[in-house]
């Protein structure tokens, strides 16, 4: 249940803001972005406001 | 129009007056769009509020993030596109603002008066069945397992959906600090369940 958040181990809120445009650039590269930055994955499953700016971050940068 | 290179942007940002002002405006309009980017995306959220009104949150929005990457302009390291990395910062003061706007007059419950019945049930009767059976062992667990301080982030943040800004806002506290609050909570409440579970 998302209540109790992801199970695996998660990378924090600053670190993830610190990495976030590394990772969508990787993902919008096609690579394994979650093999380079482990836990962000599991930290935006968690975290709903991190994964509001990852989600954005995403479509911003896509479009552009 | 001429393409603007990561090494331009740093350099033109830490040139002289003339070439710094001229990054700075380019940086800005980048910014305002960035703001009235995320806006757009929240604009349920915002709904009723005036137009003029959240122009302003987007202008904010912009000079915040411009204040929070010249302070930072050293972070700047390559890593990603130097616009990738300027972005996140205007969507993340405008995400920030939105969810405050909205909150603004609401009432932050960090208690369990709107404990919710079945909180993200599934599809099936049986997910429905276990939500509610996990939901009972968190309610158990929440008095016994955690701090109150743990309990009132986890309430406020997991069961009322408070968002984390507005919480952080109205505790004065950070987004990062309450994160390790409810992730602690949740691994305590977690080893809780699991143990009665045995």
């Amino acid at each position: 249940m998302s209540l109790l958040g992801p199970k695996g181990p998660e990378i924090g809120c600053d670190e993830c803001f610190d990495l976030l445009d590394q990772y969508v650039e990787l993902e919008l590269a096609g690579a394994d972005a979650d093999a380079r930055i482990p836990g962000m994955r599991a930290h935006l499953e968690g975290c709903p406001a991190c994964r509001e700016d990852h989600d954005s971050l995403l479509a911003l940068v896509g479009e552009t | 129009m001429a393409v603007i290179t990561e090494e331009d942007w740093i350099s033109d940002l830490r040139g002289p007056p003339a070439t710094r002002d001229d990054a700075l405006d380019r940086l800005h309009d980048l910014l305002l769009r960035a703001a009235r980017f995320e806006l757009g995306r929240r604009s349920r959220m915002l709904h009723g509020v005036p137009r003029a009104e959240i122009d302003d949150l987007a202008t904010q929005a912009a000079g915040d993030a411009m204040v929070a990457i010249l302070a930072k302009l050293d972070s700047f390291r390559g890593e990603s596109r130097f616009t990738t990395g300027a972005y996140k910062f205007a969507l993340l003061e405008a995400g920030v603002k939105a969810r405050r706007r909205a909150w603004q007059d609401r009432e932050v419950l960090l208690d369990e008066a709107a404990w919710p019945a079945v909180p993200h049930a599934g599809p099936s009767a049986q997910q429905v069945l276990e939500d509610a059976e996990v939901l009972n062992a968190i309610r158990d667990a929440l008095h016994t397992a955690l701090t109150r301080h743990q309990r009132e982030v986890f309430t406020a943040l997991a069961l009322n959906e408070v968002p984390i800004d507005v919480l952080a806002d109205r505790l004065g506290s950070t987004r990062g600090a309450l994160y390790k609050t409810l992730h602690d909570a949740r691994r305590k409440l977690r080893a809780a369940i699991e143990g009665d579970a045995r």
